[in-house]
């Protein structure tokens, strides 16, 4: 399957066989491709309909399709609040984490890109080291440094611990975005009266949107999605995150299918959408440098 | 580089040299970053090796005990499961994700009408929050409840209900196929800009010289991704070694330890407060990890340069 398409541009063209041998190479890729779609979109058709099913229906009659949608498992999940707590929790999170992380990396991107100083190559390897230092590493001294700071369980102490995480990875994500902003444009500014920082911010920030606009919301998915440091650094209901909440809810006794589905449903929206708003901006930025997940 | 200080207009106030100015500047933007992260980084790693050589509990500081809680752990059953598994979830999940990222890529960098459609589809597991994931795939292995427990049964497939979660022979497997579910978008969306950035000269070249399809794919194609194809390997070795989530939320490393790994052992160390002990096997992962780490990080400072 790998060759098909070499295959199909290689074939002398206007031969009856070759135009043959290109419509079954099509059919086959087509046929391959939607398998792997299928495979793709079963688990999440899974998940919403399981959401919009009557218990009775999940547990003992089994189907593709539901006999009666239902959003009782929505109302069972969000009827003490606990969940939409949560929710406001991860937003709260994600988006301070977000934004102090896009502000401080791109400063920083930006001295390691135009200026040329001493421990620049020492601060460069520092950041892709943290970059590539795992949270399973991190989060053990993690946890007693926040409890030494008494940032233990509070939403503060999971926003410093998440920029771990989204500073490397935003300072050399926007490395390479930095660089492909002419120098002369800054320069031109400053003989215009911009002064250094006022031509980083009028000048290099507006150029690099697309790029910010990547960092930003690869800062905010992996602050949304985190689990292991909001497990060992929360103890209480009330600084729980979205992911934390479905944790304890597979932990309880009771079978919960159905509000977990719900609040997996509703934990997801606020991702998809911005997948598909920005969706270019994430693939040119995944490609450009790795990103974890 | 500091031209352009050269080129500001001097200005009639009682200033710093030029050129300690715009060095005093450029430390100045780039210290909260390098701050942080020596506080949030890099000294929690060093703190983390410092207490994986004491008994320390929650509470108290701790005495050093040498290689005591190393020793503890290599006596334990659990231990030789967490190295065994952590090798088979990184080796088998790569070469899955490798050959459907690759496949995939290689199908959809086709000119056929509709790519950007599959393409967008094919990314969703990725943009889905992984742990929206995890759990979904642990209600699609249930035995009741289970999406694919009832396409086994009504298709006739299997006939029998399956525990793939609960059983041994199955837990593994079903973790893995998970992890590959929502691994491979990265490795398509990597090896698929490498393909587009394949010179075409080179396909042009190989055709001029009579090479089949075949000697193609493996002389060019194959080439040209290797350095991506190595990156994306390091990094999802280093990922996937040290994941939580998905062992986590679908088995939390049951039953019996079949799909135990060195985050959840950390993990479950941490739970029951011997925090000296749960530190030791996060840095018993060291020296694995930091030859991968620093192998990736030369190849990637190269690739940038």
């Amino acid at each position: 399957m790998a060759t098909l398409a070499e295959v199909a541009s290689a074939a002398p063209v206007g031969t009856a066989s070759a135009q043959r041998r290109i419509i079954t190479a099509r059919i086959v890729s087509y046929a391959l491709l939607a398998v792997a779609v299928i495979l793709v979109l079963f688990p999440i058709y899974w998940m919403i309909i399981t959401s919009l099913k009557l218990p009775r229906e999940i547990y003992r009659v089994p189907a593709l399709w539901p006999q009666t949608f239902t959003l009782a498992n929505f109302d069972k999940l969000l009827a003490d609040g606990s969940f939409l707590l949560a929710i406001r929790n991860s937003a709260i999170v994600a988006t301070t984490v977000t934004v102090i992380s896009v502000i401080i990396s791109s400063f920083a991107a930006y001295s390691m890109v135009r200026f040329r100083y001493r421990f620049r190559g020492v601060f460069g390897r520092l950041i892709l080291f943290a970059y590539l230092t795992p949270g399973s590493l991190l989060f053990i001294p993690l946890s007693i440094v926040m409890a030494q700071l008494r940032l233990g369980n509070s939403l503060q102490g999971l926003i410093l611990v998440y920029l771990t995480f989204s500073l490397p990875l935003s300072t050399w994500l926007l490395q390479g975005y930095f660089r492909g902003v002419p120098r002369e444009l800054e320069e031109q500014g400053m003989i215009d009266g911009l002064t250094r920082f006022g031509a980083l911010i009028r000048i290099t920030l507006p150029l690099s949107a697309p790029g910010l606009a990547a960092v930003a919301i690869f800062t905010f998915t992996g602050a949304w999605n985190e689990l292991l440091f909001a497990l060992v650094l929360t103890t209480s209901e009330s600084v729980r995150t979205a992911p934390l909440a479905l944790n304890y809810l597979i932990t309880s006794d009771v079978l919960p299918w159905g509000p977990l589905m719900a609040g997996a449903v509703i934990s997801s929206v606020p991702l998809m959408i911005l997948y598909f708003v920005a969706q270019r901006f994430m693939v040119a930025g995944m490609a450009e440098g790795a990103v974890k997940g | 580089m500091s031209v352009a200080a050269d080129t500001i207009p001097a200005k009639p106030r009682r200033r710093l040299p030029g050129n300690v100015r715009i060095k005093a500047f450029a430390y100045l933007l780039v210290a909260p970053a390098i701050l942080l992260i020596c506080g949030l980084v890099a000294y929690p790693f060093l703190f983390a090796i410092w207490v994986s050589f004491t008994d320390m509990v929650v509470g108290s500081v701790g005495n050093f005990v040498g290689f005591k809680n190393f020793e503890y752990l290599a006596g334990t059953a659990t231990f030789y499961s967490a190295i065994w598994n952590t090798i088979v979830i990184v080796l088998v999940s790569d070469v899955l994700k490798l050959g459907i990222g690759l496949g995939l890529a290689l199908l959809v960098h086709q000119n056929l009408p509709g790519r950007g459609i599959f393409r967008s589809f094919l990314m969703l597991p990725w943009a889905m929050p992984a742990f929206v994931a995890f759990l979904t795939w642990r209600v699609l292995y249930q035995p009741i409840g289970g999406g694919i427990n009832l396409i086994l049964t009504q298709t006739g497939l299997y006939p029998e209900v399956i525990d793939f979660l609960g059983s041994r022979s199955t837990a593994m497997g079903s973790v893995i196929v998970a992890s590959v579910w929502r691994g491979f978008p990265f490795w398509f969306i990597s090896i698929l800009a490498a393909l587009q950035s394949v010179p075409k000269e080179l396909y042009e070249a190989a055709i001029v010289d009579g090479a089949s399809t075949w000697q193609r794919f493996w002389n060019v194609t194959i080439p040209s991704l290797m350095p991506v194809i190595i990156v994306t390997t390091l990094l999802s070795s280093i990922w996937t070694a040290n994941g939580f989530e998905h062992v986590w939320l679908l088995t939390a490393g049951g039953p019996s330890d079949a799909t135990m790994v060195f985050p959840v052992l950390a993990y479950y160390g941490m739970q029951t407060q011997r925090i000296g002990e749960a530190a030791a096997v996060s840095v018993y992962m060291l020296p694995v990890l930091g030859v991968l780490v620093i192998f990736a990080t030369s190849l990637m400072m190269r690739r940038e340069e």
